[in-house]
């Protein structure tokens, strides 16, 4: 393997990355002074995969959910299980679905060698049968039921099912009762040999750890595979959201909202520089230290959880604002006449500035933990960057851009969702 | 080994020198007794977190802030043992990544220092409209922390097995208790706090010798005054009771209230973690691997030990109906834990994940540790833990396990489709 080495000078940090023969991207990071390494092992298949790209190119559907439900198969095994493994490592190993992927992970100081072993190995090597698919049923029945009755999740999925009519970014991440019901052994395996191929897939590893030991264990353990890069398939989303309002009564003690603005992408992914433009525009226009926020404050609408965010991803890029409020209906009308007033007006340099150095701050500050640098690392090369350029990305922003990224929030393309509580 | 400095009486400052991370930590501990004074106490932290006398309003303090590169500030009320303990926290750049010549850490503990010792108060008030807006999102605060119904649920099994203790209050104080404080509630709780306060400043970064002294000049200026909050440790339960409530929710929630048998924070404190990791805490423990692995019942049931009030709690998020097989299956491995049927491997796992969980790899991490202690007469490291945690015998666990008496469950049910509509 040929081994690149990427070096940012005021970061003091550098990243060696290279590509197995399998077409497995391995990116690491040695940290001097840190005793534990971080290893992520993610895999381009989260829960918007809800179609499967075949050999003669089409595309067939699969049932919602399947992601997840792998990952948490992934950890069984005929003899010790994953965590049975990890446990004489002492390493604490983990693993999470998101909508665009997913990741297997462990954090250990002791033995670290040999916890990196176990996570490819175990990720390379399903072994479930019918019968304990079944069993998972029944503990994924039981998260489904725990993110029905949390009302941040529930918000974000009703805003994302208003915002968005087909794609699939609007269904829970575990699935449904009903979907997980009809996912068998068979189904899972055969999904596992088209997602799950070095090609489609990335290892990232941060801390204390030598980047030639992370290439040796890789090139000893990784199978080579006649997998091929699982191609996503992009639908250009009507600019309309399907619904302006919805709300849901649960069993809360107070109101909670999210404005979502959909944005009509012509591509698949915004550029980084865009994605950076809209955070720092976001936080100029509606930070802590903004006049809109101070005013939201003194009117007794919002509390400090009150919140901004640029939710994108392959298909889809949407805007959230909100959080909880006595009167979701009057704070969602200031929120709107603020936004189009801004967009006459402009941004005030002032604030500008200041969000691009908080902004900046923040992603540097990101760096000191392993694990969000592993997992920064692994979204950037998922998303097609380099190490680091975000950073770069971010000193480019322009006062200019930020209002470009502004002028995109179209008020006849947002829509609110509302959480209240059952009277 | 981190560096102890006594700045004034009871005013601990405890800094971890270190140049890994690319941020520095500073965060004040107060802790008071859990009285009266708790809402009033609670609403203090927040507005001294709002604004200060030299950013007198909330943009420009966040603007300072934000200006700092983005330093971020926290405040914080939580419960250790019977003590209430306000926190003021900043997070901010190592002064390497200055774009200029300047120390930010400097400027954060004077900003710190400033909004505890030099508040935005005029002649004995923070001002109505402040106090109103931090009494409102106060109770916002405690409602939106309700709406966990893990939390609720976990909260109410201590209020209940806690009743006739100081630790079965809410942390905050209550809705009614913040409604009724008065502008000179806050007043006299700001000097009260200054006054009689056990104080740790806790530094992870670099020049901690300069944040030392900035806090030492501030309380040479104060007449201390110290009350050091005392916690009682039942160390088994006394009457066994049931309690619960119906929700129009999806899943139901189970609580089981013990008592560790603990005399200190400190008693046994080694046997005690690892008996409780076993329990229920790692992959490897008891009720990972049965109620949720082997019989599907849960996607979480774990076991929480609270060594400063010497409790242990089980939660599980299950389905209503099956209260009884649950709670059934959590003391039966409660009873294969206290006959010795572990596994000798469960052991060496459990010792070897615990090292794991004391080696801190974020300044955040290793503040939290240290500024926990605020109350404790030394100051220990997570090395010499990691050493407690690996001297540990399996009678030792068995032995700890024994001492565990149940107190008190909560079940917060789920009411059932039928009578959901309505």
């Amino acid at each position: 393997m040929k081994i690149k080495q990427l070096t940012n000078e005021k970061l003091g940090e550098t990243v060696f990355c290279a590509v197995h023969p399998s077409g497995l991207e391995i990116r690491v990071m040695p940290k001097k002074g840190y005793d534990s390494a971080y290893a992520v092992f993610g895999v381009k298949y989260g829960s918007i995969d809800t179609a499967l790209q075949k050999e003669s190119g089409e595309f067939e559907t699969i049932p919602e959910g399947t992601a997840h439900f792998l990952e948490h198969k992934l950890f069984e095994s005929e003899d010790l299980n994953a965590f049975e493994r990890f446990a004489k490592t002492g390493a604490s190993a983990n693993a999470y679905t998101s909508f665009e992927k997913t990741a297997y992970l462990f954090k250990g100081s002791d033995k670290i060698e040999e916890s990196l072993e176990i996570l490819l190995d175990f990720v390379q090597n399903p072994y479930f049968t019918q019968e304990t698919v079944e069993k998972e049923q029944g503990i994924i029945g039981q998260e489904i039921r725990m993110y029905q009755d949390l009302p941040d999740w529930q918000v974000m999925f009703n805003l994302l099912r208003a915002l968005y009519e087909k794609h699939p970014v609007r269904i829970d991440i575990a699935g449904t009762q009903e979907s997980i019901a009809e996912i068998d052994a068979d189904l899972l395996y055969g999904l596992y040999k088209n997602f799950y191929n070095p090609a489609n897939m990335v290892l990232c590893v941060v801390g204390a750890i030598e980047p030639e030991k992370v290439f040796d264990i890789v090139e000893k353990n990784i199978k080579e595979t006649d997998g091929r890069k699982i191609e996503r398939k992009f639908e250009k989303e009507s600019a309309k959201p399907v619904k302006d309002y919805v709300e849901e009564k649960l069993s809360v003690a107070c109101k909670q909202f999210l404005l979502g603005y959909k944005e009509d992408v012509s591509g698949p992914l915004l550029s980084l520089e865009d994605e950076l433009a809209s955070q720092i525009m976001l936080e100029a226009i509606a930070g802590k230290s903004s006049p809109l926020y101070k005013k939201l404050l003194d009117e007794e609408l919002i509390d400090l959880g009150f919140g901004t965010e640029l939710f994108n991803g392959f298909g889809f890029s949407c805007v959230m604002m909100g959080g909880t409020s006595a009167d979701p209906d009057k704070t969602v009308s200031i929120l709107r006449s603020e936004i189009k007033r801004m967009q006459k007006e402009g941004i005030d340099p002032v604030a500008f500035e200041r969000a691009k150095r908080k902004t900046y701050g923040r992603m540097v500050m990101g760096y000191n933990d392993i694990d969000d640098t592993a997992n920064l690392m692994m979204n950037l090369y998922f998303n097609g960057y380099e190490p680091f350029a975000e950073l770069e990305a971010c000193k480019n922003i322009t006062l200019e851009k930020a209002q470009e990224r502004l002028a995109v929030l179209k008020e006849k393309s947002s829509a609110v969702s509302v959480i209240s509580p059952i009277e | 080994m981190p560096q102890v400095r006594i700045l004034a009486e009871q005013v601990r400052f405890v800094s971890v020198e270190t140049d890994s991370f690319k941020t520095g930590r500073i965060s004040v501990s107060m802790a008071l007794p859990m009285d009266e004074k708790m809402a009033a106490n609670s609403l203090l932290i927040y507005l001294l977190k709002r604004s200060c006398k030299e950013y007198p309003d909330f943009s420009l303090l966040n603007g300072k802030l934000d200006e700092l590169y983005g330093a971020s500030l926290s405040a914080g009320v939580t419960k250790i043992g019977e003590s209430q303990v306000l926190s003021l926290s900043l997070t901010c750049l190592d002064d390497r990544f200055a774009l200029t010549e300047e120390s930010i850490a400097e400027q954060c503990a004077e900003l710190l220092a400033g909004m505890i010792f030099s508040p935005n108060c005029k002649s004995g008030s923070f001002g109505a409209d402040n106090l109103n807006a931090e009494k409102r999102l106060l109770i916002q605060r405690i409602e939106e922390e309700l709406n966990d119904k893990r939390t609720y649920a976990f909260n109410k099994c201590i209020e209940y097995m806690c009743a006739n203790e100081a630790y079965g209050k809410d942390k905050y104080g209550t809705i009614e208790e913040i409604q009724n404080v008065k502008m000179a509630d806050v007043y006299s709780a700001w000097k009260n706090l200054l006054s009689t306060a056990v104080f740790q400043i806790t530094v992870v970064g670099s020049a901690s010798d300069k944040i030392a002294d900035i806090f030492t000049k501030k309380f040479s200026k104060i007449e201390r005054n110290p009350v050091k909050p005392e916690t009682v440790f039942i160390k088994r339960g006394r009457h066994f009771n049931r309690y619960e409530e119906t929700y129009p929710v999806n899943q139901g929630k189970l609580v089981i209230g013990f008592r560790a048998g603990m005399e200190n924070s400190r008693d046994n404190i080694h046997a005690i973690t690892v008996m409780n990791d076993i329990f229920g805490m790692g992959t490897y423990s008891k009720l990972f691997v049965n109620v949720r692995e082997k019989l599907s019942l849960a996607y979480y049931c774990w076991s929480r030990l609270v060594a400063s009030k010497g409790i242990v709690l089980v939660e599980g998020g299950i389905d209503t109906d099956k209260e009884k097989k649950v709670s059934a299956e959590i003391l039966s491995q409660l009873s294969d834990l206290r006959n010795g049927k572990t596994d000798p491997e469960v052991l060496e796992s459990s010792k070897r994940s615990l090292k794991e969980k004391y080696k801190f790899t974020t300044p955040e991490g290793i503040c939290a540790w240290y500024a926990a202690q605020v109350l404790e007469e030394d100051i220990v490291t997570p090395e010499s833990v990691a050493e407690g945690v690996e001297e540990v015998t399996m009678e030792q666990v068995c032995e700890a396990a024994k001492k565990l008496s149940i107190d008190t469950i909560f079940m917060l049910r789920a009411q059932e489709e039928a009578e959901d509509e309505d």
